[in-house]
Protein backbone atom coordinates (compact mmCIF):
# COMPACT_ATOMS: atom_id res chain seq x y z
CA UNK A 1 0.00 0.00 0.00
CA UNK A 2 2.82 2.41 0.84
CA UNK A 3 4.61 1.70 -2.41
CA UNK A 4 1.48 2.50 -4.36
CA UNK A 5 1.11 5.71 -2.35
CA UNK A 6 4.69 6.76 -3.01
CA UNK A 7 4.24 6.40 -6.74
CA UNK A 8 0.93 8.20 -6.91
CA UNK A 9 0.77 11.93 -7.53
CA UNK A 10 -2.33 14.06 -7.31
CA UNK A 11 -3.63 16.76 -9.62
CA UNK A 12 -3.51 20.45 -8.74
CA UNK A 13 -7.30 20.49 -8.31
CA UNK A 14 -7.12 17.80 -5.68
CA UNK A 15 -4.24 19.54 -3.91
CA UNK A 16 -6.17 22.81 -3.83
CA UNK A 17 -9.28 21.04 -2.56
CA UNK A 18 -7.38 19.43 0.30
CA UNK A 19 -5.59 22.67 1.19
CA UNK A 20 -8.93 24.50 1.25
CA UNK A 21 -10.28 21.92 3.67
CA UNK A 22 -7.20 22.06 5.90
CA UNK A 23 -7.43 25.85 5.89
CA UNK A 24 -10.75 25.64 7.75
CA UNK A 25 -9.11 23.95 10.77
CA UNK A 26 -8.46 26.34 13.68
CA UNK A 27 -4.84 27.37 14.20
CA UNK A 28 -4.73 25.97 17.75
CA UNK A 29 -5.00 22.46 16.32
CA UNK A 30 -2.10 20.09 15.67
CA UNK A 31 -2.38 16.64 14.20
CA UNK A 32 -0.46 13.74 15.67
CA UNK A 33 0.55 11.44 12.84
CA UNK A 34 2.04 8.32 14.41
CA UNK A 35 5.79 8.02 14.25
CA UNK A 36 6.11 11.20 12.26
CA UNK A 37 5.21 13.49 15.16
CA UNK A 38 2.76 16.35 15.46
CA UNK A 39 2.11 18.91 12.77
CA UNK A 40 0.55 22.34 12.71
CA UNK A 41 -2.01 23.02 10.01
CA UNK A 42 0.50 25.21 8.16
CA UNK A 43 2.99 22.32 8.25
CA UNK A 44 0.38 19.95 6.86
CA UNK A 45 -0.49 22.33 4.05
CA UNK A 46 3.17 22.56 3.09
CA UNK A 47 3.41 18.75 3.14
CA UNK A 48 0.35 18.49 0.91
CA UNK A 49 1.89 20.96 -1.55
CA UNK A 50 5.09 18.89 -1.60
CA UNK A 51 3.12 15.64 -1.80
CA UNK A 52 5.51 13.96 0.56
CA UNK A 53 4.46 10.91 2.57
CA UNK A 54 2.60 12.92 5.23
CA UNK A 55 1.04 15.15 2.60
CA UNK A 56 -0.25 12.14 0.70
CA UNK A 57 -1.75 10.68 3.87
CA UNK A 58 -3.62 13.97 4.37
CA UNK A 59 -4.86 13.82 0.80
CA UNK A 60 -5.94 10.19 1.18
CA UNK A 61 -7.72 11.00 4.42
CA UNK A 62 -9.66 13.94 3.01
CA UNK A 63 -10.56 12.13 -0.20
CA UNK A 64 -11.73 9.08 1.71
CA UNK A 65 -14.03 11.32 3.73
CA UNK A 66 -15.40 13.10 0.67
CA UNK A 67 -15.99 9.78 -1.06
CA UNK A 68 -17.87 8.57 2.01
CA UNK A 69 -20.20 11.53 1.69
CA UNK A 70 -20.82 10.82 -1.95
CA UNK A 71 -20.20 14.49 -2.63
CA UNK A 72 -17.73 13.67 -5.33
CA UNK A 73 -17.98 10.67 -7.64
CA UNK A 74 -15.29 8.14 -6.76
CA UNK A 75 -14.32 7.63 -10.39
CA UNK A 76 -13.77 11.33 -10.86
CA UNK A 77 -11.45 11.43 -7.88
CA UNK A 78 -9.57 8.39 -9.11
CA UNK A 79 -9.11 10.00 -12.50
CA UNK A 80 -7.89 13.17 -10.83
CA UNK A 81 -5.03 11.26 -9.24
CA UNK A 82 -2.81 11.58 -12.26
CA UNK A 83 0.53 9.95 -12.89
CA UNK A 84 2.29 13.17 -13.84
CA UNK B 1 -8.31 -11.50 34.73
CA UNK B 2 -4.83 -10.02 34.34
CA UNK B 3 -4.15 -7.04 32.08
CA UNK B 4 -0.73 -5.82 30.92
CA UNK B 5 -0.28 -2.40 29.36
CA UNK B 6 2.70 -0.55 28.00
CA UNK B 7 2.48 3.22 27.97
CA UNK B 8 5.74 4.94 27.13
CA UNK B 9 5.86 8.71 27.38
CA UNK B 10 8.53 10.70 25.56
CA UNK B 11 6.87 12.78 22.84
CA UNK B 12 3.50 14.36 22.12
CA UNK B 13 1.66 11.28 20.82
CA UNK B 14 2.92 9.03 23.64
CA UNK B 15 2.22 11.81 26.18
CA UNK B 16 -1.44 11.68 25.13
CA UNK B 17 -1.66 7.90 24.90
CA UNK B 18 -0.02 7.62 28.33
CA UNK B 19 -2.91 9.50 29.93
CA UNK B 20 -5.67 7.93 27.86
CA UNK B 21 -4.36 4.44 28.60
CA UNK B 22 -4.39 5.50 32.24
CA UNK B 23 -8.19 5.62 32.01
CA UNK B 24 -8.13 1.94 31.04
CA UNK B 25 -6.08 1.17 34.14
CA UNK B 26 -8.61 3.02 36.31
CA UNK B 27 -11.47 1.11 34.72
CA UNK B 28 -9.71 -2.24 35.09
CA UNK B 29 -8.95 -1.65 38.76
CA UNK B 30 -12.54 -0.57 39.42
CA UNK B 31 -13.68 -3.92 38.01
CA UNK B 32 -11.22 -5.93 40.07
CA UNK B 33 -8.95 -6.67 37.12
CA UNK B 34 -5.30 -6.96 38.10
CA UNK B 35 -3.02 -4.64 36.13
CA UNK B 36 0.66 -4.75 35.17
CA UNK B 37 1.49 -1.18 34.15
CA UNK B 38 4.72 -0.92 32.16
CA UNK B 39 4.83 2.86 32.05
CA UNK B 40 7.59 5.17 30.85
CA UNK B 41 11.02 3.56 31.42
CA UNK B 42 9.38 0.25 32.30
CA UNK B 43 8.08 -0.07 28.74
CA UNK B 44 11.03 -2.16 27.57
CA UNK B 45 11.36 -5.36 25.57
CA UNK B 46 13.04 -7.13 28.48
CA UNK B 47 10.25 -6.38 30.93
CA UNK B 48 7.46 -7.06 28.45
CA UNK B 49 8.86 -10.43 27.40
CA UNK B 50 9.63 -11.40 30.97
CA UNK B 51 6.08 -10.68 32.18
CA UNK B 52 4.56 -12.43 29.18
CA UNK B 53 6.72 -15.50 29.80
CA UNK B 54 6.01 -15.73 33.53
CA UNK B 55 2.56 -14.29 34.25
CA UNK B 56 -0.90 -15.63 33.29
CA UNK B 57 -1.78 -12.48 31.39
CA UNK B 58 -5.11 -12.48 29.53
CA UNK B 59 -5.10 -9.09 27.80
CA UNK B 60 -2.18 -7.09 26.42
CA UNK B 61 -2.57 -3.46 25.38
CA UNK B 62 0.47 -1.83 23.78
CA UNK B 63 0.46 1.95 23.33
CA UNK B 64 3.21 3.67 21.40
CA UNK B 65 4.75 4.04 18.00
CA UNK B 66 4.79 1.25 15.51
CA UNK B 67 5.22 0.14 11.96
CA UNK B 68 4.10 -2.83 9.90
CA UNK B 69 6.45 -5.23 11.67
CA UNK B 70 7.08 -3.83 15.14
CA UNK B 71 5.87 -1.86 18.14
CA UNK B 72 8.05 0.41 20.25
CA UNK B 73 8.21 1.20 23.94
CA UNK B 74 10.02 3.99 25.77
CA UNK B 75 12.29 6.13 23.58
CA UNK B 76 11.11 4.33 20.47
CA UNK B 77 12.99 1.12 21.36
CA UNK B 78 11.36 -1.93 19.78
CA UNK B 79 9.60 -4.15 22.33
CA UNK B 80 7.76 -6.57 20.02
CA UNK B 81 8.43 -7.41 16.41
CA UNK B 82 8.04 -10.09 13.80
CA UNK B 83 10.01 -13.10 15.00
CA UNK B 84 10.74 -11.55 18.38
CA UNK B 85 8.18 -12.13 21.11
CA UNK B 86 5.08 -12.85 19.06
CA UNK B 87 5.02 -16.45 20.32
CA UNK B 88 4.64 -15.09 23.87
CA UNK B 89 1.15 -13.90 22.98
CA UNK B 90 -0.26 -17.40 22.49
CA UNK B 91 -3.79 -17.71 23.95
CA UNK B 92 -3.85 -13.99 24.73
CA UNK B 93 -5.84 -11.11 23.32
CA UNK B 94 -3.82 -8.09 22.21
CA UNK B 95 -4.69 -4.53 21.26
CA UNK B 96 -1.85 -2.59 19.63
CA UNK B 97 -2.57 1.13 19.59
CA UNK B 98 0.23 2.04 17.21
CA UNK B 99 0.57 2.78 13.53
CA UNK B 100 0.44 0.09 10.86
CA UNK B 101 1.05 -2.94 13.13
CA UNK B 102 -2.04 -4.68 11.78
CA UNK B 103 -0.40 -5.10 8.39
CA UNK B 104 2.22 -7.76 9.20
CA UNK B 105 2.86 -7.97 12.96
CA UNK B 106 -0.79 -8.61 13.84
CA UNK B 107 -1.05 -11.44 11.34
CA UNK B 108 2.08 -13.09 12.71
CA UNK B 109 0.77 -12.75 16.27
CA UNK B 110 -2.32 -14.67 15.18
CA UNK B 111 -0.32 -17.39 13.44
CA UNK B 112 1.54 -17.87 16.74
CA UNK B 113 -1.72 -18.70 18.48
CA UNK B 114 -3.08 -15.48 19.95
CA UNK B 115 -6.81 -15.44 20.76
CA UNK B 116 -7.35 -12.16 18.99
CA UNK B 117 -5.62 -9.05 17.67
CA UNK B 118 -6.86 -5.51 17.18
CA UNK B 119 -4.69 -2.85 15.58
CA UNK B 120 -4.34 -0.44 12.69
CA UNK B 121 -3.22 -0.82 9.09
CA UNK B 122 -2.48 2.89 8.61
CA UNK B 123 -0.97 5.62 10.79
CA UNK B 124 -3.12 6.24 13.88
CA UNK B 125 -3.89 9.96 13.90
CA UNK B 126 -5.50 12.27 16.39
CA UNK B 127 -5.91 16.03 16.73
CA UNK B 128 -4.45 17.98 19.60
CA UNK B 129 -5.56 21.31 21.00
CA UNK B 130 -2.23 23.00 21.69
CA UNK B 131 -3.81 24.83 24.61
CA UNK B 132 -4.62 21.48 26.28
CA UNK B 133 -1.19 19.91 26.00
CA UNK B 134 -0.69 19.86 29.76
CA UNK B 135 -4.13 18.35 30.36
CA UNK B 136 -4.57 15.69 27.68
CA UNK B 137 -7.70 14.22 29.27
CA UNK B 138 -9.37 17.63 28.99
CA UNK B 139 -8.50 18.02 25.31
CA UNK B 140 -11.91 18.25 23.65
CA UNK B 141 -10.42 17.72 20.19
CA UNK B 142 -8.44 14.59 20.99
CA UNK B 143 -11.23 13.10 23.09
CA UNK B 144 -13.61 12.02 20.31
CA UNK B 145 -10.88 9.98 18.59
CA UNK B 146 -9.22 8.58 21.70
CA UNK B 147 -12.57 7.71 23.29
CA UNK B 148 -13.43 5.55 20.28
CA UNK B 149 -10.04 3.90 20.41
CA UNK B 150 -10.23 3.41 24.19
CA UNK B 151 -13.50 1.54 23.70
CA UNK B 152 -11.48 -1.45 22.50
CA UNK B 153 -9.71 -1.64 25.84
CA UNK B 154 -12.86 -0.96 27.86
CA UNK B 155 -14.69 -3.82 26.16
CA UNK B 156 -11.77 -6.22 26.57
CA UNK B 157 -11.65 -5.36 30.27
CA UNK B 158 -15.33 -6.30 30.46
CA UNK B 159 -14.37 -9.75 29.23
CA UNK B 160 -15.49 -9.35 25.64
CA UNK B 161 -13.68 -11.07 22.77
CA UNK B 162 -11.47 -9.18 20.33
CA UNK B 163 -14.23 -9.29 17.73
CA UNK B 164 -16.82 -7.93 20.17
CA UNK B 165 -14.44 -5.22 21.42
CA UNK B 166 -13.67 -4.19 17.87
CA UNK B 167 -17.39 -4.02 17.06
CA UNK B 168 -18.06 -1.89 20.15
CA UNK B 169 -15.29 0.48 19.11
CA UNK B 170 -16.55 0.74 15.53
CA UNK B 171 -20.05 1.42 16.84
CA UNK B 172 -18.66 4.23 18.96
CA UNK B 173 -16.90 5.68 15.91
CA UNK B 174 -20.19 5.56 14.01
CA UNK B 175 -22.06 7.31 16.84
CA UNK B 176 -19.35 9.95 17.11
CA UNK B 177 -19.29 10.54 13.36
CA UNK B 178 -23.08 10.96 13.41
CA UNK B 179 -22.76 13.40 16.28
CA UNK B 180 -20.17 15.55 14.47
CA UNK B 181 -22.12 15.33 11.20
CA UNK B 182 -25.11 17.14 12.63
CA UNK B 183 -25.78 20.58 11.23
CA UNK B 184 -25.31 22.12 14.67
CA UNK B 185 -21.99 20.40 15.35
CA UNK B 186 -18.80 22.41 15.54
CA UNK B 187 -15.36 20.98 14.79
CA UNK B 188 -16.56 19.03 11.77
CA UNK B 189 -12.90 18.89 10.70
CA UNK B 190 -12.71 15.91 13.07
CA UNK B 191 -14.83 13.81 10.72
CA UNK B 192 -12.10 12.78 8.24
CA UNK B 193 -9.81 11.86 11.15
CA UNK B 194 -12.50 9.75 12.82
CA UNK B 195 -13.29 8.00 9.56
CA UNK B 196 -9.59 7.41 8.87
CA UNK B 197 -8.95 5.67 12.19
CA UNK B 198 -12.22 3.77 12.01
CA UNK B 199 -11.45 2.31 8.61
CA UNK B 200 -7.82 1.63 9.55
CA UNK B 201 -8.77 -0.47 12.58
CA UNK B 202 -8.59 -4.23 12.01
CA UNK B 203 -9.45 -7.26 14.07
CA UNK B 204 -8.16 -10.78 13.58
CA UNK B 205 -9.69 -13.60 15.55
Amino acid sequence: MEVENEEQTFSEDIINLVIARLDTIPSNVELSVGNEGSFSIDDLIERVKKQDEIGKKMIEMQLAYLRSLGKLPTQELQNAASAN
Amino acid sequence: MLLLLTRPRYDTPTHYLFYWAGLLIDEAKSKGVKVIDLDKNKATQKKLHSYLAKQPIDIVILNGHGNREAVAGQDNDIILSVGNGTDLLKNRTIFVRACDAGVILGKEIMTKGAKGFIGYIQPFMFPIDKDSFNKPLEDQLAAPVLDCSNQVGLSLIKGKSAEEANKDSLNKYTETIDQYSSSQATNSFLLPILLWNMTSQVCYQ
